[in-house]
């Protein structure tokens, strides 16, 4: 009983990860009603640029936070004028599905270029820190990371609900011709939510650095766990897409539990193909409201 | 199609460029359809009898030609298969490298165990179990998805299919020969040496093979029901249009190429690993192919698998490692530049001549 309890909270606190690039993949695709596929990739370079402030500069990895995130956001409006801009006006949403993975190569084998093949972490002073009673032990790593989930989840909820910008981003989400008819800046508006998401990236990157050991091609696989963790919390909520990152966590650790860490694939995409036919609204979207893609 | 949110009203319309390069092509090409269907023929023709002839003056078994004309015939044929989807029915697969692998796999599996108990080379009979088993695999998974799901959400669907059937021949164990691949082909039939030549020939009649299927199912009245799905769904439907026996139809033909591909390239492999013939390239590089060369043309996925794999044949050549970042830039630019790809430039003729040819 104790070490289910002790799965189901890994599971809980790893799944975070998945959460808050899920919830950077909420808002891109609310305003671009792109599917974001380099954001793994992008995760995984903030990751290694922590990697390298840890190492060179060492500077803490949380500290690395006031640094990465607002780099992130400048990499974010950057790489939307510079790409997305004109192919995120475009009917055709494949092009910018296109453009996303070519930026997905273009990063991963820079990555592969710059700081080689062998995978990374970090071994940071407090890194072996456990939390410990009724039987369970918790790295605080761990913890910290679901903090940081929770915390940038509020961030951005708080920007949403109280701040114009965030108005004009759920607006936008809504009806994007609506909204520039009421004379607001789509264009700036898609930038904001796009680096928004992309500096949700930077947090990620952050925590993956942390918690995890990554190498140049975690990326692809990440990103699409991203993918499951929106489509089972429901895509334009941004609780909800963490509620499903925790939820995708929770599941590949039961099935690294009972069947075998190998099967955590299959097991997660097959829910993932379960929840797209018979659940597309997701667990926590509103029935009916999802726009015919 | 119907507009969406998320499309910035203003800006949809978009000069396509390339319209310089198209005028002067123009005034090459013939006006009439009947003729330019001709000079397309003669283009085609002219093509296949340089392939088929160019083991006649030039050494394929050895040469570096050989290896690397078969490889683009691999990718193009899986990229033919995907254009057909993609590019004539609109629906974007994620799936292409299960259903190659799927393919290589049936091959290996029938082979190693001789259950067919045909030891040919090339063998034919495995060949076609190879695209059969992919199609019903398309069918099984086509049935729910695309009766289900449109659009982002299908790319998807397809894109976890494929993960979870190559999850499970990675977990195959002794059956597959698990992640290690340990199912080596020793049983070479009789009197057969590895030759490049054989592979040669066999997947440049499946390269032809697979462009007259996908010409044939669009030109004829399958054609026109695909584009009129792929234009406007519901209107499609409403016309009597069986929408997803149309869609369903399309994907397994296109799972079908995929699958004879991986079947060649099995002779070639000798020695399949989940690893190689499930592997992501498998998807990317046919759908760069075909986005670069013109989607929903059939000169395109030809065009662009020459034009990608030359640059990744000569980027690993001279800038090892950094061929990938040069094909990332590249996908990039021709999706921001002209998303209609090189075929495009074709189209900006066939447009100019309707307008009588004056110039942008």
């Amino acid at each position: 009983m104790t070490s289910l309890l002790q799965v189901v909270i890994n599971g809980i606190l790893l799944g975070s990860m998945y959460g808050i690039a899920a919830a950077g993949l909420s808002l891109i695709f609310g305003t671009m009603r792109i599917i974001f596929l380099a954001q793994g990739t992008v995760i995984v370079f903030f990751a290694f640029v922590v990697y390298w402030l840890f190492v060179k500069a060492n500077i803490d990895p949380y500290l690395c936070l006031l640094i990465v995130v607002p780099f992130a956001f400048l990499v974010g409006l950057g790489l939307f004028y510079a790409l997305f801009m004109r192919a995120a006006a475009l009917e055709d949403k494949n092009v910018s599905l296109l453009i996303a993975v070519g930026l997905m190569y273009l990063i991963e084998n820079a990555i592969l270029k710059v700081w080689s093949a062998s995978p990374r972490g970090l071994d940071i002073s407090y890194s072996s820190a456990v939390i410990s009673g009724w039987g369970l032990r918790i790295p605080w790593l761990r913890v910290a990371l679901f903090g940081l989930a929770l915390v940038s989840g509020l961030v951005v909820y708080l920007f949403l609900q109280k701040t114009r910008l965030g108005m004009a981003v759920r607006a936008a989400a809504e009806d994007m011709e609506a909204t520039t008819l009421q004379g607001i800046n789509s264009g700036w508006v898609c930038a904001v939510s796009f680096a928004v998401g992309i500096g949700l990236a930077g947090v990620a990157g952050v925590g993956m650095a942390t918690v995890y050991s990554f190498d140049y091609q975690f990326g692809f696989t990440f990103a699409l766990k991203a993918l499951i963790a929106l489509s089972l919390g429901g895509i334009g909520n941004v609780f909800g897409a963490l509620a499903g990152g925790l939820i995708l966590g929770v599941i590949e650790n039961l099935t690294a539990y009972y069947l075998s860490i190998s099967w955590i694939e299959a097991v997660s995409y097959g829910v993932f193909i379960l929840v797209l036919i018979f659940l597309p609204q997701g667990l926590f979207g509103k029935r009916g409201v999802v726009k015919k893609a | 199609m119907t507009q969406e949110a998320g499309v910035i009203p203003e800006k949809v319309e978009r000069e396509v460029p390339g319209n310089r390069l198209g005028a002067m092509l123009g005034r090459l090409m013939p006006a009439d359809r009947g003729r330019r269907k001709l000079v397309w023929l003669g283009v085609g023709l002219a093509a296949v009898v340089f392939f088929a002839t160019l083991p006649l003056y030039y050494d394929v078994a050895n040469g570096q030609l050989g290896i690397f004309f078969f490889t683009v015939f691999t990718y193009g044929i899986v990229a033919q298969g995907w254009n057909l989807v993609a590019g004539y029915t609109g629906q974007i697969s994620l799936g292409q490298n299960a259903f190659f692998g799927l393919g290589a796999f049936t091959t290996a599996l029938l082979w190693f165990w001789d259950i067919t108990h045909t030891g040919y080379w090339f063998d034919p009979v495995l060949m076609i179990l190879s695209a059969i088993a992919p199609a019903i695999l398309a069918i099984l998974v086509g049935l729910p998805l695309l009766s289900r799901l449109r659009g982002d959400y299908f790319a998807f669907g397809t894109l976890g299919t494929g993960m979870i059937i190559s999850v499970i021949f990675l977990n195959g164990g002794k059956i597959t020969g698990g992640s290690e691949g340990k199912l080596l082909i020793k049983v070479m039939p009789e009197g057969v040496v590895f030759n490049l030549r054989s592979h040669y020939y066999v997947s440049l009649m499946l390269a032809i093979l697979a462009t007259l299927v996908v010409y044939f199912m669009t030109s004829s009245r399958v054609g026109l029901a695909l584009k009129a799905i792929r234009e406007d769904e519901i209107s499609a439907a409403s016309h009597g249009i069986n929408v997803l026996k149309y869609k369903i139809f399309s994907f397994a033909v296109a799972a079908a190429l995929a699958g004879l591909a991986g079947s060649v390239y099995c002779y070639y492999l000798l020695h399949p690993m989940p690893m190689n013939v499930f592997a992501m390239s498998w998807l990317f590089l046919p759908i760069l192919m075909t986005v670069l060369g013109g989607t929903g043309t059939i000169v395109g996925p030809w065009v662009g698998a020459l034009v990608v794999y030359f640059i990744a044949w000569y980027g690993d050549k001279y800038f090892p490692g950094w061929h990938p970042v040069i094909l990332g830039v590249i996908i990039i630019l021709v999706m921001l530049f002209m998303p209609a790809g090189l075929a495009g430039i074709g189209e900006n003729v066939t447009q100019l001549w309707k307008r009588g040819s004056r110039a942008p």
